[in-house]
């Protein structure tokens, strides 16, 4: 039907039709001549309507020349580089590290426009083999240097049986109108532990697409932490797929977002097999005119029989033309399974701060500690001493930041 | 003569359009533990949060002076830095503030305030530590967030101990007693009673005589429909346990 009636295109998607096929790939090209990108009617971008929102698309990314300091420094960590789209010279890896490079497109195929223009657009890929427990943490610094660009990198980490590693994502860059199209592809052995945080950093002009997809195996635990405090537009979709008996996530998600910010993180998670389970934790705190979307699906497989998950998604609404969207999704297959979803949205308690007031506590400084206590228990669990110090910085400076 | 503590003139307080202070008056000199008794319902509580500065309460009439000074206009913050205490009947449970975090935050926010410098943490450890030992707090309690997962007398064990490091020269105690066996009681008045020097003064509110045998009152006031309708030592208390507050809804009506 669509061929008969072919959709109308703006200058976003003649720019990234040509993009594709500048370097060949014609097919998805294709899909975006006949679909163009996702409106509302289109169910994952129900809340984030890039025909509206993207209204054009800067020139490919060439190679940057220089580099702005790390947006954020973690004592301790090992540090490698993405920018524009080229993976840097890297200090000597430690231990249990080997660090190279694979070609782009690390995504699985899917019907989704920015996977598919990032598997099209992105050369190459730091890959990076964990073969046993890393110690520092791991810091990949993906920036986007320069005149406004368009950008597709990649990043594929596997981790052995039985390793552990935290890895952090940093997104940064300059301050032109970039569109930043992170791809993240990491596969978790059997009993592998990770935590994987990504944080966008970026300047307000940008624009910051970001899939996170997860594959684990057996008894495979994976912590996420995606923190949205940078771009004007940000979006993270995260694929996680729990393929292995006894594989558990705990994906978690914070929004923090100010005037003029459109802030969405999506979630698909596939339960494939029995006896999995996954607990997504996702928090928004919206100021001025803002607009947070977190949409969790669960996917629970015809024979994921004993699956457990519980989808929890919290709003906190700093002012009153804040918006906070919300949308669970279960779509289950088996029949003996545990699922279940929860969203709640408000304002400040205001007992809680008469409390707090009624202690001597100032009112500004009063506020500070119950939304610094609202994102407590995404931050807790982050065990590495600087890097929770970091993190907790990262929700000052938001705090400081005003509107 | 010596200002008061708290001197309380025909003070009128109503939430939306329904009044519920109607002229209370009450005089507290230094070191003085005065109990307010009274049904539920007659307006004690709504007494304790006026004072606090609780925002859905509205001051149309009369005078608050803590130690001399016109609180009314003052934000809660301002009246807690200005001395005046509020132990909660139902404390606040506040996820993800630690209870550490929140008692060193309100302690320096009072001497910052009265323009004193912060407290070192050595000496703010040793203060927390002290004041926990007499009322059974260990520092395990302490490293939760605040109030969340309290049993009932952990609760008010830790007003206590807040009141304790803050140091107000008026604590008001609402209802204190409710919801404590009668062993939490004894650590809960014991914890109060350290804290009688002389100087400071406490307004015990509660509805039964009970507390009164723990935290021994130097005056007795029935509280009824948004006043004070009765004053006297603490054998009434003892009165009011055994005749009940019937008489007063007449007289008050």
């Amino acid at each position: 039907m669509r061929p008969n009636f072919p959709v109308r295109l703006g200058p976003a998607e003649e720019t990234l039709i040509a993009q594709l096929k500048s370097v060949g790939a014609e097919q998805a090209a294709e899909r975006i001549s006949v679909a163009g990108l996702p409106t509302r009617r289109v169910e994952s971008y129900h809340y984030t309507d890039l025909k509206t929102l993207l209204r054009t698309i800067p020139p490919l990314g060439q190679p940057a020349n220089e580099a702005s300091a790390p947006a954020l420094r973690v004592p301790g960590a090992f540090q490698l580089m993405i920018a524009n789209g080229v993976v840097q010279n890297a200090a000597t890896a430690p231990a249990g590290v080997i660090v190279g490079t694979a070609h782009g497109g690390v995504l699985t195929n899917r019907d989704d426009v920015i996977v598919n223009v990032s598997n099209a657009l992105a050369k190459e890929a730091l890959s990076l083999t964990l073969e046993s427990s890393v110690d520092p943490v791991i810091q990949i610094d993906r920036r986007i240097e320069g005149e406004a660009a368009h950008v597709a990198d990649a990043l594929k980490i596997f981790v052995a049986d039985g390793a552990s590693a935290v890895i952090l994502e940093t997104f940064s860059g300059s301050d032109a109108a970039h569109v930043g199209n992170h791809a993240s592809y990491l596969a978790l052995g059997k009993n592998a532990v990770v935590t994987h945080i990504t944080i966008d950093l970026s300047a307000r002009a940008v624009s910051h697409f970001a899939t996170n997809e997860y594959h684990l195996a057996d008894g495979a635990q994976l912590r996420t932490l995606v923190i949205h405090a940078g771009a004007g537009l940000a979006r993270t979709h995260l694929f996680p797929t729990l393929s292995g008996p006894g594989a558990h996530t705990d994906l978690t998600g914070l929004n923090l977002v100010s005037d003029g910010q459109h802030v969405d993180i999506t979630m698909e998670t596939l339960h494939a097999v029995p006896n999995t389970s996954s607990k997504p934790l996702f928090k928004s705190i919206t100021r001025g005119r803002s607009k947070a979307v977190v949409q969790g699906k669960l996917v629970v497989a015809r024979d994921a029989q004993k699956t457990d998950a519980k989808l929890m998604s919290q709003g906190l609404m700093l002012s009153d033309e804040a918006e906070i969207l919300s949308k669970p999704e279960l779509e289950i297959y088996a029949d003996d399974v545990v699922c279940g979803h929860g969203s709640t949205c408000g304002k400040l308690d205001e007992d809680s701060l008469f409390y707090l007031l009624s202690r001597g506590i100032p009112k500004a400084e009063a506020e500070t500690m119950l939304v610094r206590g609202f994102i407590a228990e995404l931050l807790d669990p982050v065990e590495d001493e600087a890097l929770n110090e970091a993190l907790q910085g990262i929700v000052d400076g938001w705090l400081l930041g005003g509107k | 003569m010596t200002i008061p503590v708290l001197e309380i003139r025909n003070l009128h307080a109503r939430i939306e359009e329904r009044e519920i202070l109607k002229g209370v008056n009450l005089v507290i000199p230094p070191g003085q533990v005065h109990a307010i008794m009274g049904r539920n319902g007659s307006g004690k509580s709504t007494l304790s949060y006026v004072l606090a500065g609780k925002e859905d309460y509205e001051v149309t009439e009369g005078e608050v002076l803590l130690n001399g000074e016109n609180i009314l206009e003052m934000e809660p913050d301002e009246r807690a830095a200005a001395g005046l205490f509020l132990a909660f009947q139902y404390p606040i449970e506040i996820p993800g503030v630690a209870t550490m975090t929140f008692l060193k935050a309100a302690i320096n926010a009072q001497r910052k305030a009265r323009g004193e410098g912060e407290l070192s943490t050595p000496d703010f450890m040793r203060a927390v530590k002290e004041a926990g030992a007499q009322l059974n707090i260990d520092s395990e309690m302490l490293k939760r967030p605040l109030n969340v997962g309290f049993s009932g007398g952990e609760k008010k064990r830790a007003e206590i101990l807040q009141m304790a490091l803050l140091k107000p020269s008026l604590a008001v105690l609402d209802e204190t007693d409710s919801g404590l066996d009668i062993d939490a009681l004894q650590v809960v008045a014991r914890g109060v009673n350290a804290l009688r020097d002389g100087e400071r003064s406490m307004l015990v509110i509660t509805h039964y005589q009970r507390l009164l045998n723990h935290i021994v009152p130097d005056v007795v006031h029935v509280f009824s429909d948004g006043r004070i309708v009765e004053s006297g030592d603490k054998e009434l208390a003892l009165k009011l346990e055994a005749q009940g507050y019937a008489g007063y809804d007449g007289q008050a009506a």
